[in-house]
């Protein structure tokens, strides 16, 4: 009698429990709506910048709706938190592309969280548009690649920097896939040049402390530091270097994680001067842009700045829809065959497809940070560059040995 | 025996189990998504770790707070192994950049299935037993225990980025299948049932494990540890042999449900070691109830849905709100957790019914 009490009670709870177990119910009526996920970290280390690119996604999508949707369709975004974990980021995309049925994903930020999703994306056969630069020796036929591979973005700095006569390089990096990827590269371009590698260092994702390794660089000497430090740590380190003294006058650094909302971040006063490579800039002078950048200052706010990843989430969202709408098709195979050799006018320029990779040809651009926050282009390549992700049409590449594993 | 069938925990573990069976055929008959059948499996492990952590918290009174290293280190052992399965036993790409030309010596046990279950046990047990032989005879307790167990998760994964060329650093292992092949889609809907039903299989064998050692002498002493520590060393009990033994238990517990884990996520990074991680852990137990072992399983599956469920749609900017806002409520006014406060109040009106028999 009294244990039935509890038992019931134990029911009462185990039936709450269990209700918050969706059951899948799926409607497969032809509906007026499409549905898309957009899986970001909207909390935790990465929301600082995750947040800007889905914002970016959401703008698109909002443009493409008001004229009329894809296919006739309005796009419906699904939208899950990764958390900044890669593993849930996994149970996300699978949520997704399962559960919601989302016909594509728009997400992603960290390569970590890239190569978390990449098998799912690949055994379930769905699409998921990466927006963001990384470190290239990846062509998953599942992943449309909006960023710039390592030769759309470190080669030709690392190259206009041997142009104009730096020769001691210095190599600063958070310890992730990316910088050491990228380091690796660069130091097999800088010794086929005959260019100098003074010193390589990584220092902890959440590192704060930068003064052991800016004594390491004052020892070196270097002409130049090329910075991949990624998030917080680029705040400690430029300041802690501004309080030093030492100014891009001293020693010029070329930063490839550094874009216009990290800037506002660090502070112009303390960056400028110093380089970055992108392929895009808010101050890129295009019809696009001004468009672009009034509409998500119009959306978000008058202090917001877009940045290269943002802009790239932008187009993401529009290849998408222009791929669907030349297949006349949602469908995965159908919209990647489309995909192959689309072309659009983005912000950033003309930017294509390329079918074999699925990466983007993009235009290079080399900027420098003003005191007003924002990035002038200093040197732009005169024609999109064709993207490389494995390097193989550089022979130094070639002769370093720097290639996947096959 | 008897008592132990009849134990309303035990009831409700058996209904929790019965349910989970149930899951699959769902499934299979398309009522339920694959996805919900995969999250379930990942829920079954973090049940396995709650569970190891119940016994030496909730029975023990040890507070760690780096169970993630054990859980990170079991699910590392399994995905080295799928990783070389998947590799055929050559050098992964992570290793060619961090500047290796052959396999590195502490990935070759990974070659073979009955090797790496074994340093997927071996490692943690010998790790724990070795931190806990030194701060349990030296009589390290309570909050300086809990300090050394997170500075030593800090450690393992500041080593484990460190050692990129060897663990893929914050990436991780990455891009491998299950023991049983792949388990996404509906073409292995067979595979995703074999894991799922093998996952519970150890649920309900560790589940049972851990209420046999509670219900001897052993599950006694440790009550008695956490009652009153010095009592039981002056009644002539070996407290830190004791001690060491269940910490060497749960992390056991912790690096199986690490490797079962690995083979539902299909992947396994160093975030799964960290102290936030290795701390909602012990949320999940504290907010099921301590002390019950079916309250570490109910907290495990509960928090884990909530967060799948509310982290999505128009929850999506505020659902780490509504969690924190569960979380200080029970610490609030349920500081006995779910299984408690049932079963206080079950207890409350048995009295009720006592008192009105006796009236009448």
């Amino acid at each position: 009698m009294k244990k039935k009490i509890v038992k019931r009670a134990a029911c009462t709870f185990l039936a709450a429990a269990i209700s918050c177990v969706p059951v899948g119910c799926s409607n497969e009526s032809e509906s007026d709506e499409v549905k898309v996920g957009l899986l970001h970290s909207l909390t935790g280390s990465m929301a600082i910048s995750e947040v800007s690119v889905r914002d970016a996604e959401l703008l698109a999508i909002e443009e493409i709706n008001a004229a009329g949707g894809v296919l006739g369709k309005q796009i419906v975004a699904v939208q899950e938190d990764g958390a900044s974990d890669p593993s849930t980021f996994a149970t996300k995309a699978e949520k997704l592309i399962d559960s919601d049925e989302v016909v594509t994903v728009f997400g992603c930020w960290t390569s970590a969280s890239r190569k978390a999703v990449k098998q799912i994306f690949e055994d379930y056969d769905n699409l998921l548009w990466y927006p963001v630069q990384y470190e290239g020796m990846e062509a998953s036929s599942n992943i449309m690649y909006m960023g710039a591979a390592p030769n759309q973005q470190i080669v030709p700095a690392i190259e206009y920097l041997i142009d104009q006569g730096y020769e001691n390089f210095f190599l600063l990096g958070s310890d992730y896939v990316f910088p050491r990827t990228a380091n690796m590269i660069i130091t097999a371009q800088l010794e086929a040049a005959g260019c100098n590698v003074v010193g390589e260092e990584y220092a902890a994702m959440d590192q704060t402390e930068f003064s052991a390794i800016i004594s390491k660089i004052e020892e070196a000497q270097p002409d130049v530091i090329i910075n991949t430090l990624n998030g917080t740590g680029n705040v400690s380190f430029f300041k802690q270097m501004d309080e030093r003294n030492i100014t891009a006058d001293d020693i010029m650094t070329m930063s490839f994680s550094i874009a216009e909302e990290e800037v506002a971040a660090i502070g112009a006063d303390i960056l400028q001067g110093h380089m970055v490579s992108w392929n895009y800039y808010q101050t890129t002078e295009t019809e696009e842009n001004t468009k672009f950048v009034e509409a998500y200052k119009a959306k978000f706010g008058e202090d917001r700045v877009t940045s290269d990843p943002a802009e790239a989430a932008y187009i993401a969202v529009y290849m998408w829809a222009a791929a669907c709408e030349k297949a006349g098709s949602f469908d995965v195979d159908a919209v990647k065959e489309a995909a192959a050799g689309l072309s659009f006018e983005a912000p950033e320029g003309t930017v294509t497809i390329n079918g074999e990779n699925q990466h983007l040809a993009k235009t290079v651009r080399i900027g420098q940070i003003s005191e007003d926050g924002l990035i002038y282009e200093i040197y732009a390549t005169d024609a999109p560059v064709e993207p490389d992700p494995y390097l193989t049409t550089y022979q130094w590449a070639v002769d370093a040995g720097i290639q996947p594993l096959e | 025996m008897k008592k132990a069938v009849k134990d309303p925990k035990n009831i409700t573990f058996a209904l929790i189990a019965v349910i989970l069976v149930c899951m699959p055929l769902l499934y299979t008959a398309g009522l339920l998504k694959s996805t919900m059948v995969i999250f379930l499996g990942k829920c079954i492990a973090f049940a396995i770790v709650a569970i190891g952590l119940d016994i030496i918290w909730g029975y023990t009174g040890i507070l760690s707070l780096g169970h993630g290293l054990y859980f990170a280190l079991g699910a590392y052992g399994m995905g080295m192994y799928l990783k070389m399965q998947a590799t055929g036993g050559r050098i992964t790409d992570f290793m060619q950049v961090g500047g290796l030309t052959k396999l590195p010596a502490i990935w070759k046990p990974f070659l073979s299935l009955p090797a790496s279950i074994l340093m997927i046990i071996l490692v943690p047990a010998l790790l724990a037993g070795v931190i806990g032989y030194f701060s349990f005879k030296n009589r390290i307790k309570g909050v300086y225990f809990s300090i050394i167990t997170q500075a030593l998760t800090w450690a393992a994964y500041s080593l484990f980025i460190a050692l990129s060329p060897y663990t893929n650093g914050n990436v991780g292992i990455t891009e491998i299948q299950s023991l049983v092949g792949s388990v996404k889609g509906k073409a292995n809907g067979g595979n995703l049932m074999v894991l799922f039903y093998a996952a519970l299989v150890l649920l309900v064998l560790i589940y049972a494990l851990s209420c046999f050692l509670l219900s001897t002498k052993l599950g006694k002493i440790l009550i008695a540890i956490q009652d009153g520590e010095n009592r039981t060393y002056f009644s002539g009990y070996c407290v830190s042999r004791y001690k060491n033994f269940v910490y060497i238990l749960s992390a056991v517990f912790a690096a199986i449900a690490g490797a079962v884990f690995v083979n539902f996520n299909g992947s396994i990074t160093p975030t799964q070691m960290t102290i936030s991680y290795s701390v909602t852990m012990v949320i999940w137990v504290a907010v099921g109830g301590r002390g019950t072992l079916v309250g570490a399983v109910i907290g495990a599956f509960l928090i884990n849905l909530c967060e799948y469920n509310l982290s999505s749609g128009s929850l999506v900017e505020i659902w780490q709100y509504v969690i924190g806002i569960l979380f200080t409520l029970t610490v609030l006014f349920f500081k006995s957790g779910i299984v408690g406060v049932i079963s206080e109040k079950a207890a409350a009106l048995r009295r009720k019914k006592k008192m009105k028999e006796a009236e009448a």
